[in-house]
């Protein structure tokens, strides 16, 4: 029985298919990402220094907590019923930076000059805060690791701070349009 | 009638790989570029026609999955997605090439016209290199309907000419494929 054309393409539509790219492609790819990666961080350390030196700092306090994490006993307790008193930190630090993190998230992505890693990393509960808090459930006791959880919000708080300070210096008057209409605009 | 922009039938990664990508995880990319290398590069290589051009532009089409893949929505299609960069991006650079893709009379051009298909043979070398030897927009239409599941419609918008230029387009490339095919025969 003869076949039209597109139920022919259909029925053997596995058999126009070649084999995949060779592996340059990917070479080639992965040198240029490389490279724009690098670039990126350059450029975004000239434009906002500040930002990605504090960046920087969570992210190799982030590294060390993480080693250290590795080697502890993992336990499934509550903070708030281990500590009270962190509880009642966490509380009023939690409430603040979100305050100051819905007020830059109502600037678009491209005024801020953070690419998503960095976005990621201002957020409250990161890898950093994360690994904070496993280690207080580990080492209630600990004095260090208490202060150290303290000295994260008000590291985080400042940072946030600082980011704000930044962006209305720019824009003279604090955003009133919301997020979308922004981009709209633009 | 067209199902769906798509011939992947399902996303061949999870969530987890798009999120890890969003936060910069290279390894977690090349998760991505595997899972979907392979299929984007027949498009590239049906759309540009030859291998080092598709590569060119396979490359180029990842390199801005990479950098808007923080922008691609949770709910959205991933491979709908990627497929509609690495189409874009073969649209481009045929027009970079000075390949226009003109809008025509509108010129009613019959179903199944003039050729008996009873008197020959499809196969799909035939037909391969018959699409091979197609007019540029001729053959764009052509694999952007049959082989890309898009509509004429999508077709249209992406091509920046009219649904009616696409369907007469695609009528008289399918029957240049069948000319040619129904030429081989006779030859053989």
């Amino acid at each position: 029985m003869p076949e039209n054309f597109e139920s022919f393409i259909q029925q053997h539509r596995d058999a126009f298919e070649e084999p995949g790219p060779s592996p340059k492609v990917w070479d080639a790819l992965e040198r240029e990402l490389e490279g724009s990666r690098k670039g990126r961080i350059v450029s975004m350390m000239g434009r906002n220094w500040f930002k990605a030196a504090v960046i920087a700092v969570l992210l190799v306090n982030a590294a060390v907590l993480f080693y250290i994490a590795k080697h502890k006993q993992h336990q499934q307790q509550d903070l708030a019923v281990v500590i009270p008193e962190i509880q009642e930190a966490k509380v009023y630090y939690t409430n603040r930076i979100n305050e100051k993190l819905e007020l830059i998230n109502a600037y678009p992505a491209n005024e801020l000059g953070l690419d998503s890693a960095a976005r990621q990393e201002l957020q409250l509960r990161n890898d950093t805060y994360k690994t904070l808090e496993n280690e207080l459930k580990n080492n209630p006791g600990n004095q260090r690791i208490r202060g150290a959880m303290i000295r994260y919000y008000q590291l985080k708080l400042e940072l946030l701070d600082k980011i704000l300070e930044e962006l209305q210096d720019k824009h003279a008057t604090p955003p009133t349009h919301t997020k979308k209409q922004y981009e709209a605009e633009i | 009638m067209k199902a769906s922009a798509n011939n992947l039938n399902q996303t061949p990664i999870d969530g987890n790989v798009i999120d890890r990508c969003k936060r910069g995880d290279v390894r977690a990319f090349r998760e991505l570029y595997n899972a979907y290398a392979a299929a984007m590069y027949n498009i590239c290589l049906r759309m540009t026609n030859n291998v080092s051009d598709a590569e060119d532009t396979l490359q180029e089409a990842f390199i801005q999955v990479h950098r808007n893949i923080g922008k691609l929505e949770r709910e959205a299609s991933v491979t709908a997605w990627i497929k509609r960069i690495v189409v874009n991006h073969c649209l481009n650079n045929l027009r970079k090439k000075k390949v226009y893709f003109e809008e025509v009379e509108e010129v009613e051009v019959a179903e199944e016209a003039g050729i008996d298909e009873d008197s020959f043979t499809w196969t799909v070398s035939a037909v391969k290199s018959a699409i091979h030897g197609l007019p540029q927009g001729y053959r764009t239409v052509l694999n952007l309907y049959l082989f890309e599941d898009y509509s004429h419609r999508e077709i249209a918008d992406m091509m920046g000419i009219t649904e009616s230029t696409v369907k007469t387009q695609y009528m008289r490339a399918k029957e240049k494929v069948r000319q040619i095919v129904k030429q081989q025969n006779l030859i053989r």
